[in-house]
């Protein structure tokens, strides 16, 4: 081409290449044997902090289940009553000093990971922030029947609570990760949201913090000293990748390890014919559903003139064929939930009484209510106004928006029309909290017990909070009640089933899926177990047999 | 697809091809149009441009279904192209075909629209800085480099988030309002030179009004970049509603445009690549026939080009 | 018309339009709907950052406050981070900078040798099979580009990392020479993205610009004189082709800093127009503001650095230049 440019001879270019290649090479040997071992998670939303009260995020959450303790856990059964299924963690064993106080002793092995020992202190500590309204901990209002936690000694805390109920013990352990008094005590409050601890955390677990790449990875290493054993993986890694297709490509692709969740019935065909990853399924911890504001559109003193005539809610869950959407959507990874409710939770039972799928019906009792065509558009109206909403989705769930279409046509089917507003994760939070919305299509995740849940987004106690649509039935709430302090488990399922079918009847929410969870992980990783209402709760004892190495286990850093 | 679809389809192209084939005859008449239709690709250019507009504006002949039909979600959904869904169907099981022809509507109309509202202002500032010069020209060419100092998707996106149910028009309006930004530089240049010219000097001599300057001599001598401005800021606003629908800003549903439906497809771009790669393709088809226009139209009323390019 | 004189001139125009554009982003953000206030905060807690921030106050207060703010190096704090503005923006400048030159160095360098190549075979084969690519690729949106390159390149045959700006075992941080070649190779995918595309604008316009060239006058002169054809190439063409570039590159750059939002999405490369877009969509309103300075900046500060290079080069071109490309990308 032109004789002025400089030209690569061939010794320069084979002398660099060479360098290249050596380099790379020095990389290798390294760790060998068992204990070894980096696995990679292409996660897709990157945590704004990892202090445990302060955030409700998901992969926050499977970061400090790594590095933060609980007093105890749940087992794989995920049993919320009593505390037979608990495994002990923090708390070496407890008893019951009374019908209404319980007592944890502490481990005494278990130390921060700056070394001092982990004390009752920081128990009674960690209950005061998560309850402090200054620190406004979306976990706050789960605490409310703990009435306060004290320490007896050193190693001794004491939890008293304001009335017996049969999951005491699951309230005590299950919201909260002990927090290292000594380093969060001179943190004021109202700034634990935007605290560096948040952004470089040290806790007590199984794993330590690293580093954390902003809008890149989060690396964690394993403390070899750990108490209750050695974790068998020694680094983990999340790699935040924002676009989920690109996420499950980055699995496939051997570029990571583990995909929690591959959602959609492609991916998990793809994942099932990549040679080199296992897919496990495992109960789903998430429902989804339409919710209805019974309320006015950004103001909550007025009722909604759709919305808050129970008919008219029936009817439009009636028009819609539920079982269609989901055998469209997700194939045979997801179920019609009998209300708001996961696969996971044990009170699950499709004998209970919904709502059936009639359209017949629906463009009945829609007439009855005086909602017709009269001006032959095709859309029904009433007293000059026309049945139309709008749907909040947020644009993170290309399911959810894909859902959203299909309630559309279902609509329109029975003159109803229904326009799709796509905006911001945050921005949909903020304005369903604020009752600025007609309907949203939201995602709620369960605790392994419905109690809390359910009160929280179906009762009063969660006006103002998780309970959106406002919506209010007495009768509901007596049930849940009832349900909640229940004796025994068969009583408790009776009660709820009552109860979910009152909530059905009076068609609160469109409940549309509960996802069936698939994941995928390289093959190599042996004792993999994904505990359902927290997938990375067991990562620890996940192990890859010093055969199965491949060079990112062996890297020396 | 149906017989009668397939007609349709036929005569468009029958249309189209004699469309052109009669301006090449009548363009025979005149040295610029015939430097015009020498260029092979811009003849052809503009015989697929006014294929796909007529195959638009014939949609309800050309497209077998509703485009916004779900026709059976549960058995139709992302099925291979056939007889019957000439390109297929999509996620939801509407046909692609059909979505393609009506959402080349909204995406032609949109790109129309859109170049229409940059091209004037884009105009209007440059002839006006071009002419009248000193501050003026100052003030308006500061203001330019303020709006080509961020880039259109910031403002664009600003203006959506921020206005929630921004309406479709106010949308392809903002599109408009900021992409006149080049077209007026050019203008400008064009008519910097333009009013040196004799004809202008004598004008404005014989006390021509001044308005009358500028539209009656000056701006139709400046018809170059004029022309080639609005050809490429059509193609220009496709890719941007492209790039809004891929972000979730773009056209809501149901309703079909090609920016929506490669963002629709996109998921399921392994699976079923053709939901993605038809609208994505005719987006291409048409920028690449608005270029060679464009390159025609250059070559054809640029009075320096006296040897052929192509 | 000193060459000082100017030059003072273009300096006091730039700073004026970086405080125009933060100005109108300001304005445009607190005329439209919406309080900043976003999450499930306690209402205590939401008048406590409005008492913070000032956000009650009138917005000129505001403005005043935000640049004498500005002035003394504070940048606020996000709201969505939970961070300093600075930090979060600091940390993505570098990822933007290297995808933005690494584009460019694509873009000109196969653009140039494109249309120097295809004005050399002017209307041979190799010249109409290239015209018609080219004008394919420059038609194509871009992000489809990025996920068919990501497809093939990335997943099939694995020549390149899917997504990333580097490797998390290896290199989190850059500390040597092997992981700098980590970061090429993280960064060859995107971009190609980004410069194939502008590769095929440079090309088409450079084959014109070259054709346009040779038929005038003083080269016919100096091929009827006998000057060697690549010495005629090198002086004229290249000369050109560079200023050409030059004011191209000025007009592109704002896109590259924040407008490659899609991108940065599909490949994960944590730059600034990923970030701008999130502060966007969250209402983020420091993090926006501080964004659009330091872009509108570095874009302003290119430009005047082009200015003053084409003005170096060539002194009757001391005024805007203007060329097709404009149309193009504005």
């Amino acid at each position: 081409m032109l004789s002025a440019m400089p030209r690569c001879s061939f010794t320069s270019c084979f002398i660099l290449l060479t360098l290249t290649t050596l380099s790379a090479c020095e990389r290798r040997g390294g760790c060998t044997g068992a204990g070894c071992g980096t696995l990679i998670d292409a996660a897709v939303s990157e945590p704004s902090t990892l202090l445990p009260p302060s955030s409700e995020d998901v992969t926050a959450n499977d970061i400090d289940e790594q590095l933060f303790l609980k007093l105890a856990d749940v087992g794989m059964s995920t049993n919320t009553v009593g505390d037979e299924d608990f495994q002990p963690l923090l708390a070496q064993k407890w008893e019951w000093d009374g019908p209404l106080t319980l007592v944890f002793h502490l481990d005494p092995r278990a130390r921060w990971q700056d070394g001092t020992p982990v004390t009752a202190a920081d128990v009674e500590f960690t209950f005061n922030a998560y309850t402090d309204s200054m620190v406004a901990s979306p976990f706050r209002p789960k605490l409310r029947r703990v009435a306060s936690v004290t320490q007896r000694d050193s190693l001794t805390a004491v939890f008293r609570f304001h009335e017996k109920y049969p999951e005491m013990f699951y309230d005590a352990v299950y919201h909260m990760r002990v927090l290292p008094a000594h380093l969060l005590r001179s943190v004021p409050r109202d700034q634990w949201r935007t605290a560096p601890f948040g952004r470089q955390p040290v806790g007590d677990g199984p794993y330590r913090f690293v580093r954390w790449q902003a809008a890149q990875s989060i690396e964690l290493v394993a403390d070899t000293n750990f108490f209750l054993g050695k974790p068998g993986i020694r680094r983990l890694i999340w790699r935040f990748t924002p676009s989920l297709p690109v996420a499950v490509q980055q699995v496939i692709a051997d570029q990571a390890d583990i995909r929690e969740q591959l959602v959609t019935p492609d991916n998990v065909a793809r994942a099932k014919a990549a040679p080199q990853l296992a897919v496990y399924t495992y109960r789903g911890n998430v429902y989804t559903y339409l919710c209805f504001n019974e309320r006015t559109a950004g103001d909550t003193s007025k009722p909604n003139p759709i919305f808050a005539d129970r008919e008219v809610r029936r009817a439009l869950t009636m028009a819609v064929d539920r079982a269609s959407l989901v055998a469209s959507a997700l194939q045979d990874l997801g179920k019609v939930p009998p209300g708001p409710i996961s696969s996971l939770v044990g009170i699950w039972d499709p004998d209970i009484r919904q709502l059936p799928y009639d359209t017949a019906q629906a463009n009945r009792i829609l007439n009855e209510r005086g909602w017709r065509d009269h001006d032959g558009d095709g859309i029904r109206d009433k007293n000059g106004k026309p049945l139309e909403f709008h749907i909040l989705v947020p644009t993170t769930s290309a399911l959810r928006r894909q859902y959203a279409r299909l309630l559309q046509e279902q609509f329109h089917a029975i003159g109803v029309r229904a326009d799709i507003d796509e905006l911001e994760a945050s921005v949909v939070s903020q304005r369903t909290a604020s009752g600025d919305f007609d309907t949203a299509l939201l995602s709620r995740s369960n605790d392994p017990s419905p109690g809390s849940g359910i009160t929280q987004s179906w009762t009063r106690d969660g006006l103002g909070g998780s309970n959106f649509g406002r919506y209010y039935n007495p009768e509901f709430e007596h049930l849940v009640d009832r349900a909640i302090s229940a004796n025994s488990r068969d009583q408790a399922r009776a009660l709820w089933k009552t109860a979910l079918e009152t909530l059905n009847a009076d068609g609160a929410g469109i409940f549309l899926y509960s996802l069936e969870n698939v994941g995928a992980v390289h093959k190599r990783v042996e004792n993999v177990q994904f505990r359902p209402d927290s997938w990375a709760a067991l990562l620890r004892t996940w192990r890859i047999p010093p055969d199965r190495l491949i060079d990112r286990d062996r890297v020396e850093r | 697809m149906t017989l009668g679809n397939w007609l349709a389809l036929v005569v468009a192209l029958i249309l189209a091809a004699e469309a052109v084939r009669a301006l090449r005859h009548r363009a025979l008449r005149r040295e610029r149009w015939r430097r015009f239709f020498r260029h092979r690709t811009a003849s052809w250019g503009l015989g697929i441009l006014t294929f796909l507009v007529i195959v638009a504006l014939a949609a309800p002949l050309v497209a077998p279904f509703d485009p916004n039909r779900q026709l059976d979600i549960v058995h139709l959904t992302n099925q291979p192209p056939s007889w019957t869904f000439l390109l297929g169907t999509d996620l939801l099981s509407r046909d692609v075909w059909s979505r393609a022809v009506y959402g080349g509507r909204i995406s032609l109309g949109i790109g129309a629209l859109g170049a229409l509202v940059a091209v004037s202002l884009g105009t209007l500032v440059g002839a006006l800085a071009g002419y009248y010069r000193r501050w003026i020209d100052a003030v308006l060419m500061r203001g330019v480099d303020v709006g080509l100092a961020l880039p259109r998707i910031f403002i664009l996106l600003m203006a959506v988030a921020l206005w929630d149910g921004l309406p479709f028009t106010a949308l392809v309006l903002a599109i408009g309002l900021t992409s006149w930004f080049g077209t007026s530089r050019l203008v400008r240049a064009e008519v910097l030179a333009l009013r040196q010219r004799d004809f202008v000097v004598a004008a404005r001599a014989l006390g021509v009004g001044t308005s009358r300057v500028i539209f009656r001599h000056v701006l139709p001598n400046a018809a170059a970049p004029i022309i080639v401005s609005a050809a490429l800021g059509v193609g220009n606003v496709l890719l941007l509603e492209a790039s809004l629908s891929f972000l979730g800003i773009g056209i809501a549903p149901p309703e079909a445009s090609w920016g929506n439906m490669i963002a629709d497809g996109a998921p399921s771009i392994y699976t079923a690549p053709w939901s993605t790669l038809f609208p994505g393709l005719a987006i291409a088809l048409v920028v690449m026939s608005l270029n060679a226009v464009a390159d025609g139209v250059r070559d054809a009323l640029d009075p320096r080009e006296d040897g052929g390019v192509e | 018309m000193g060459g000082g004189a100017w030059l003072l001139r273009r300096v006091l125009a730039s700073i004026a339009i970086v405080v125009a554009v933060v100005t109108f982003i300001f304005i445009l953000i607190h005329v439209a709907p919406g309080r900043p206030c976003t999450e499930n905060l306690d209402p205590r807690v939401c008048e406590q950052l409005t008492r913070q921030f000032g956000l009650d106050k009138p917005i000129v207060v505001q403005y005043w406050r935000y640049l004498v703010q500005v002035v003394h190096g504070n940048l606020g704090v996000s709201y969505s981070l939970h961070r300093p503005v600075a930090d979060a923006l600091l940390e993505t400048i570098p990822f933007t900078l290297q995808l933005a030159g690494a584009a460019l160095m694509l873009d000109f360098l196969l653009g140039l040798a494109l249309g120097i190549y295809q004005a050399g075979r002017v209307n041979r084969i190799p010249d109409v099979v290239l015209s018609n690519s080219t004008l394919f690729v420059y038609s194509l949106p871009t992000f489809w580009l990025a996920l068919i390159l990501l497809l093939v390149f990335g997943e099939k045959l694995r020549w390149f990392p899917v997504g990333g700006a580097s490797d998390p075992i290896f290199c989190p941080v850059i500390d040597s020479f092997f992981c700098v070649v980590d970061r090429v190779w993280h960064l060859v995918l995107p971009s190609a993205t980004l410069g194939l595309v502008g590769a095929a604008g440079t090309a088409r316009f450079q084959r014109a610009a070259m054709l346009d060239v040779a038929t005038q006058d003083y080269v016919r002169t100096a091929r009827a004189k006998g000057v060697p054809e690549r010495q005629i190439v090198m002086r004229h063409q290249l000369h050109n082709a560079l200023l050409s570039f030059i004011t191209r590159f000025g007009l592109a750059f704002p896109f590259l800093l924040t407008g490659a939002v899609l991108i940065e999405t599909i490949f994960a490369w944590p730059g600034m127009g990923r970030l701008a877009f999130e502060a966007i969509l969250t209402r983020d309103y420091p993090l926006v503001t501080a964004t659009a300075l330091i872009a509108s900046t570095v874009v302003v500060a290119g430009n005047l650095l082009a200015d003053i290079l084409i003005g170096l080069a060539d002194p009757r071109l001391r005024v805007h230049a203007t060329t097709d490309a404009d149309i193009v990308t504005a």
